[in-house]
């Protein structure tokens, strides 16, 4: 403890520099845009952006990208509340009390509890991830081939699981996304795979036009500006600060979300999406006046606000730990780690102890530049969400293409942003999610030389996944999520997953 | 010759659709991994991982045109309402990728702008040309000089 302590002050040097903390503020502010204008989510505003990262070091960039990634989180209240549109998609419970709160002349409270509520969250998430994940990075240097193998087996797994699409779907688009990553030269035997002659195509598909494309440019294809069309309702500054029966209604959904959303964080999934769901189904079911969910309800903005900021500290965890992307966007993170030649993995704490101990302390900060920023900015924020989307989205494009370009220099990546994102807007007309396919894209590298590695270990004898007791569990782990999907499935039940599918297709609707 | 009642015959459904796609998808990559060796358990070849995922796309898929009408609406209800202001935008993204190398960034991104805004857009001929000039011109700078990040110049 004492040496985590001793590393955490050496952290806190490293984000107090002025460049660091400069890159904070503008993650941060960035984030925060990114949540609050719709039809950008934080996976494309972290793609989009990726490539102007790569001038800075590794310790800047990934300070910069993680503010974007949770100043999305604290953004995406703003115009759930203001105009009950989710700004992104973890911002979806909000919208039900959060804007009837805006109605009844409460917008102001809203914003201050969503906003104290992502620090408080935030700030714990940031705690447990100094406590947790140093030592869980120990443990993690035990794992050989097998383990790796069997973990990013159940990684998929439970993201399928934790899906609202069915699993079918889910592990399609991961296997699409596998396929992709094993295009380029095999490591092993220095095959070329699926390139067509394309020398660009050596290395493979860069994860940047892949996210780009799908998330970025995907959405505006699927989004004709006449149907972005909202309301914004403006709080005044001195409306801001809730009443003391308000604060009392949110203490301990705040709390409830905090723990709630950080456990969600670390299993793999969209956490953050999944914990706000969560966390508002149980304020309802604690709540001593259910009926009053869905007509402004303090404690249905301030659990679910709370536990998608803890989600997205939480979900760094098996990320700096392990080297596991438990989700697109740490997937998107650990790409911007490896362009920057910083492996992610139980060595990073270790090998470049200055960017894990910068970035952990320059999360404790950019909580508070957030809380800072969001409240008294929100004038700024109301502003731009007046912004006409049919001036917004060319802009977009022109930030898609210049981002994927300037990775490589190649005219190829922008094609195959293109492509992807013709791709991406059919995959939503076919209701996939796309998300699974990008992480699928990250590990293929990884599983695929673990995997073959195994078999290599142990002459081609499969039960090697079994007869070591920690790849056995991980696998035992999967069986039991497959056999109770497939319950649900053969006895067509109605499980949380479905109801998570049903509030967002009810919200998107509206 | 007896047809089947309307509701017995069977309707083409958005799964079943998907579905052969990724079927086919999958055939295409065992159909393309023919000079990769796929190797023994032993010594897994270049070839061994991408025949599992190519074969597990195809059950899938399987699984999926199976399920069809069960769970995914006609293929005729899809809402293509959206398809002109997607094909407009991938043309015009097109030509912007075309172009970009041959003409630089700044006559490039001032024609994809004015395109976008006049054509897709419907705008004001006369504020899209100044709000495209101010856009680029603001992000040619930032790039250039506030981010050291060169972007490519007018020339063929």
């Amino acid at each position: 403890m004492e040496s985590t302590l001793f590393s955490l002050a050496h952290g806190f040097a490293i984000a107090f520099q002025p460049d660091n903390l400069w890159y904070a503020f503008l993650g941060c502010l960035v984030g925060t845009l990114v949540g609050v204008l719709p039809g950008i989510g934080p996976l494309s505003g972290i793609s989009i952006l990726l490539p102007v990262t790569f001038g800075l070091d590794a310790t800047q960039a990934v300070i910069m990208l993680a503010g974007i990634y949770y100043g999305s989180q604290y953004g995406g209240s703003t115009t759930s509340i203001l105009m009950r549109i989710p700004g992104e998609a973890s911002s979806v419970m909000t919208c039900i009390d959060g804007n009837a709160m805006a109605k009844k002349g409460r917008a102001g409270a809203a914003l201050c509890i969503a906003a104290v509520g992502s620090w408080v969250a935030g700030t714990f998430g940031v705690i447990a991830l100094t406590v947790v994940a140093p030592p869980l990075a120990t443990i993690a240097l035990k794992f050989g081939p097998p383990e790796y193998t069997a973990l990013l087996i159940l990684g998929l797994i439970f993201l399928a699981y934790m899906s609202s699409s069915s699993l079918v779907r889910t592990l399609l688009m991961a296997c699409i996304g596998l396929m992709l990553g094993m295009i380029g030269i095999d490591n092993m035997t220095g095959h070329f795979r699926y390139s067509f002659n394309l020398t660009e195509l050596g290395d493979g598909i860069g994860i940047v036009p892949v996210a780009v494309g799908l998330f970025g440019l995907g959405e505006i294809l699927a989004t004709p500006s006449h149907k972005v069309i909202g309301e914004v309702i403006a709080p005044k500054f001195r409306e801001l600060w809730p009443s003391r029966k308000e604060w009392n209604q949110s203490f301990w959904p705040i709390g409830r979300g905090t723990l709630l959303g950080f456990i969600i964080g670390i299993i793999p999934g969209s956490a953050h999406i999944i914990s706000s769901f969560l966390s508002y189904a149980l304020e309802r079911r604690v709540s001593k006046n259910p009926e009053e969910f869905g007509h402004g309800a303090v404690a249905g903005v301030a659990g679910p606000e709370s536990a998608n900021n803890s989600a997205s500290t939480g979900a760094f965890v098996p990320m700096l730990a392990l080297g596991i992307p438990t989700g697109p966007i740490p997937a998107v993170l650990m790409g911007a780690l490896m362009v920057h030649g910083v492996s992610p993995g139980p060595q990073l704490v270790t090998d470049h102890p200055d960017v894990f101990w910068g970035f952990v302390a320059s999360m404790y900060v950019g909580n508070l530049m957030l809380l800072a920023l969001n409240l008294p900015l929100v004038g700024l924020f109301v502003t731009v969400l007046r912004i006409p989307y049919a001036y917004l989205y060319p802009l977009i494009i022109m930030f898609c293409i210049i981002g994927v370009y300037e990775v490589n220099h190649s005219i190829v990546d922008v094609w195959i942003m293109l492509i992807m994102g013709v791709l991406g807007y059919a995959l939503r007309k076919f209701s996939f999610d796309p998300a699974p396919l990008v992480l699928g894209l990250v590990i293929a590298p990884i599983f695929e030389q673990s995997l073959r590695q195994s078999l290599i270990m142990s002459n081609g004898n499969y039960l090697i996944f079994f007869s070591r007791p920690i790849s056995a569990g991980l696998l035992i782990v999967c069986i039991v999520l497959l056999a109770m999907s497939a319950m649900t499935f053969i006895l067509k039940r109605k499980d949380w997953r479905d109801k998570l599918a049903e509030a967002e297709a009810g919200e998107a609707q509206q | 010759m007896n047809l089947p009642s309307p509701e017995k015959r069977m309707i083409l459904r958005a799964d079943h659709v998907a579905g052969a796609a990724f079927i086919l998808f999958g055939c295409a990559i065992i159909a393309l991994s023919g000079n990769l060796p796929v190797g023994a358990l032993s010594m897994p070849g270049a070839g061994f991982l991408p025949m599992i995922v190519a074969v597990l796309t195809i059950v899938f898929g399987l699984a999926l045109v199976l399920r069809a009408s069960a769970e995914s609406p006609p293929f005729a209800e899809l809402d293509w309402a959206d398809g002109k202001h997607a094909l407009q935008v991938t043309a015009i993204t097109a030509a912007a990728t075309a172009l970009y190398e041959h003409l630089g960034f700044i006559v490039t991104m001032l024609l994809t702008i004015m395109a976008l805004l006049t054509i897709v857009e419907r705008r004001n001929a006369v504020r899209v040309a100044i709000y495209a000039i101010l856009i680029v011109g603001g992000t040619y700078v930032s790039f250039v000089y506030g981010l050291k990040t060169p972007l490519p110049e007018f020339g063929f």
